[in-house]
């Protein structure tokens, strides 16, 4: 049994038009649901789809350079939050909000995560996971900010883009599909970039990544505000899709299942993480006769994949790749 | 107004060092943050409310009950979970907050998440100087007080004690000099699991029981366990006091809403100059 | 020749344990030195602290003029110091043409590798013959290919200066050789300065100039082989009772 860790095989490189294979038939069959299918199913994709950049996000700052860190969500909440304040208290347009929103996680989460990475061992995680204990509470307790208990209504949907209305489900769906084709595929890039082999090096050993000359602080600061900012601006995009927010959305609960979506997936990969996104979402959404069971279930399910295969999804896939050999 | 406010805050106090001990124990022989301990915590406490109201037992019996499925709990957890991946200890992190969420949400199934109040063990109060000081309180931190001063004994005076200070100090010198790691891990989870039980049951009485009753105080012991040191007894105890106190002062004089926060404050703080914590070790 | 790295009054106490004790050496550039002495001499935590990976009680570094004791090892290593650690570290689930290519990525970092950083990558393999292994998982090899990747890989950062940590234990006689004709060439050709830390006297002898003996934290001979196989001292705290090397 391994641990939760995958990287890259290297073994044998797959030519190019095999790797995007089944991502490219995966995009086509998101572009194509607002044609074929119900309204319910759109709006459940663009929460799956919102989740994959979640969890994708959050395979750039754990699965790849490597601290577990249980404060995704916080970073979700703060982004939509800002968004969503700038454009009700400041009149910022949405398209201005977006990005200022990604740079304020950004900075924020590079001012706390400096100090932090140097946490040895479950002292980050620990941390980490009170971070987002904390956002919670402040989005809670600042009523007058933030509408507190009562939640943030009057958000307004992006502005109009070359005609396009994104008030309308479809208008929203692919606006958020483009988003997440275009963040996704940078964090492909990132990742198989000589900036990704960095964050490896440091993950598979960190001494001596240090000892030949990364870095290490500053690559873990950096993939951890970048995953930050990511999760900050798909708060955004929730943030004007959804239009009302409560502070429950953001609290441990979501960073918990992003991590389970995550490890679903298989950490590490870009790709089971998104996978594991559309897996999770989907099932959470059947289920949604007895939310009780839901949590329930998916911290059951994690348990169980910790026990038979902590790599998740794509571990199996590798597993079963190597016995064909 | 004040003094009632330094007694709460004793109390709190001392729930935290009490949670803090059996993690304290835990995460220094095992290298496990134990979330799941937050989970037992719940748990703990409905076990006893029910014994206590629908069974109508005395709480003495209720806070047996609770303790031996907090014990017990606590024992098949690392026996059938943990143990599996010794040494490694992200799984074991990531199995822990699992449990904790499971157990949670286990919770709110089965008992609702409306707070239900606990019924006082004891009724009546006196007066101190003016201050009326409740004799649920006075149990309260009497009981703690008498395990603090028992657990110690424990630790310094048995030969398990001994075993488990060894452990926490060097895991595998322990071993090669003779000591059965697995019955000392047993018995620290066995341990904190009690501990973890019994300050559910007696924080019930005062602040009612709900499903999220566990999140702060187990996020607040571990960050006395960071700061208080590990392998200390003393550390945690003082640590758990001087946060509970800090954040009853600290709310009334500062803001009642944010008293949670002020653990977090503390933590950042210290691990700013302490990466270590304040006692050292990892 | 000049003054590569000098030590000064370095000194390194763990609690109430002196394991470095006011030593003081010069490396002239070009050079190759031998440091030996017992276990718990003071080898590795010497290696330690020109390296960065600890700060000293006392004393300092000087590389190529300018102190560098107490900066962090990544800084050091850009500053052309590489080195081979004595437990065999490595980057486990890369292939070995991915372990070398890191090294390079870490002093010359770019977002595709360039075409002369993966011929070098080849440059390298061909060296250190791992050429046949290109494309296997690091951890899936030998400790002693291992050790040779871990060699490879500090030789991929360009050091100026090379430590190496016990790099070859564990060894045959035909690999011992094999490293030292590399080490010998990159020493020659490319001006690498090396400090090798050895029990392998085989080693120490045929490669190395000078060397530095430690016991107990403290030098307690400095010389040619011939000289320091003939020092009373060293032979009585190390070599045993007559070394066949005199």
């Amino acid at each position: 049994m391994g641990d939760i860790k995958l990287t890259a095989d290297t073994l044998k490189p797959v030519p190019v038009w095999r790797r995007f294979l089944v991502p490219g038939i995966i995009l086509i069959l998101l572009i194509l649901v607002p044609v074929f299918a119900s309204e319910y199913v759109v709006y459940v994709a663009v929460l799956a789809i919102i989740y994959a950049m979640l969890a994708g996000s959050y395979d750039l700052t754990t699965g790849y350079a490597g601290p577990l860190t249980f404060c995704h969500g916080a970073f979700y909440g703060l982004g939509a939050y800002a968004s969503a304040l700038l454009t009700i208290k400041a009149s910022f347009p949405f398209w201005i909000a977006f990005p200022i929103s990604g740079i304020l996680v950004f900075i924020f989460a590079f001012i706390i995560g400096y100090p932090a990475l140097k946490l040895k061992g479950h002292y980050f995680a620990v941390t980490t996971f009170f971070f987002g204990y904390f956002v919670y509470l402040v989005l809670l307790n600042s009523a007058k900010l933030t509408g507190g208990p009562m939640g943030l209504r009057g958000i307004q949907a992006p502005e109009s883009f070359f005609g396009i209305n994104f008030a309308t489900l479809q208008g929203s769906y692919y606006l958020t599909l483009f988003f997440a084709v275009l963040f996704l595929g940078f964090l492909y890039f990132l990742v198989n970039s000589g900036f990704g082999r960095m964050l490896v090096a440091i993950r598979e050993n960190e001494d001596l990544a240090e000892a030949t000359g990364i870095n290490t602080a500053l690559f873990k600061v950096l993939a951890f505000s970048l995953g930050a900012a990511i999760a900050g601006m798909t708060g955004s995009l929730f943030a004007h899709f959804f239009r009302l927010l409560h502070p429950t959305t953001f609290a441990w609960m979501t960073s918990e299942m992003i991590v389970i979506m995550a490890l679903v997936g298989g950490l590490g990969t870009l790709i089971g993480p998104i996978i594991g996104a559309f897996i999770v979402t989907f099932i959470l959404e059947i289920m949604r006769f007895a939310p009780e069971y839901r949590y329930i279930i998916w911290s059951l399910a994690l348990i169980i994949i910790l026990i038979i295969e902590p790599a998740g999804l794509m571990g199996i896939v590798r597993r079963l790749q190597r016995r064909k050999r | 107004m004040l003094l009632q406010q330094i007694i709460n805050g004793i109390i709190i106090g001392s729930s935290y060092a009490l949670i803090a001990l059996g993690l304290n124990l835990i995460w220094s022989i095992t290298d496990i943050a134990d979330f799941a301990q937050g989970g037992i915590y719940v748990i703990a406490a409905y076990v006893a409310y029910y014994v206590v109201t629908a069974a109508k037992l005395p709480f003495i019996l209720g806070w047996l009950c609770a303790i031996v499925i907090g014990g017990g709990l606590a024992y098949l957890i690392e026996r059938f979970l943990y143990r599996r991946w010794t040494g490694k200890s992200r799984i074991q992190l990531l199995c822990a907050i699992a449990l904790f969420f499971l157990m949670a949400n286990l919770a709110i199934l089965l008992f609702t998440p409306k707070a239900k109040i606990f019924p006082a063990y004891v009724q009546g109060a006196f007066n101190v100087g003016g201050f009326t000081v409740s004799f649920q309180r006075v149990v309260v931190l009497l009981v703690s007080a008498a395990l603090f001063v028992v657990v110690f004994l424990f630790i310094m005076k048995t030969r398990m004690g001994k075993a488990i200070r060894a452990a926490s100090q060097d895991r595998l010198v322990a071993q090669v000099v003779g000591i059965n790691i697995h019955t000392v891990n047993s018995t620290v989870f066995v341990l904190g699991g009690m501990l973890s039980a019994t300050a559910a049951v007696l924080i019930s009485p005062l602040y009612a029981v709900f499903p999220a009753m566990g999140d702060l105080p187990l996020l607040k012991s571990l960050v006395v366990v960071i700061l208080g040191g590990f392998g200390s007894v003393a550390g945690v105890l003082v640590g758990g006091l001087g946060l509970g106190l800090a954040e009853s002062l600290g709310s009334v004089y500062i803001s009642s809403a944010y008293q949670h926060g002020f653990a977090f404050f503390v933590l950042i703080l210290v691990l700013m100059f302490f990466p270590k914590g304040l006692f050292g070790r990892v | 020749m000049s003054v590569l790295l000098e030590v000064i009054n370095l000194r390194k106490e763990f609690g109430g344990v002196v394991a470095v004790n006011d030593n003081n050496f010069v490396v002239e550039q070009g050079s190759r030195i031998g440091i030996i002495g017992p276990n718990g001499a003071g080898k590795t935590t010497t290696f330690n602290m020109i390296c960065g990976a600890f700060k000293p009680t006392a004393g300092k570094i000087l590389f190529q003029g300018k102190e560098i004791q107490g900066q962090r090892p990544h800084t050091i290593s850009r500053l052309g110091i590489g080195r081979t650690f004595q437990n065999v570290r490595a980057f486990g689930s890369l292939s070995v043409y991915e372990h070398v290519l890191t090294g390079i990525l870490a002093h010359d970092l770019k977002l595709i590798p360039t075409k002369e950083q993966r011929e070098r990558v080849e440059t390298i393999l061909e060296m250190t013959n791992l050429v046949k292994f290109r494309n296997t998982t690091v951890k899936d090899l030998t400790i002693a290919l291992q050790r040779k990747i871990e060699l490879a890989t500090a030789l991929g950062t360009n050091p100026k200066l090379l430590l190496l940590d016990e790099n070859m234990a564990g060894l045959t006689y035909v690999e011992i050789n094999e490293t030292l004709e590399l080490l010998r060439k990159v020493n020659k050709e490319m001006g690498m300065t090396l400090i090798v830390v050895e029990h392998i006297m085989k080693v120490i002898m045929e490669l190395c100039e000078k060397i530095i003996v430690l016991n107990y934290g403290k030098k307690i001979a400095e010389g040619n082989p011939h000289e320091v196989a003939n020092n009373k001292e060293v032979i009585e705290a190390y070599l045993g009772e007559e070394s066949q090397y005199a």
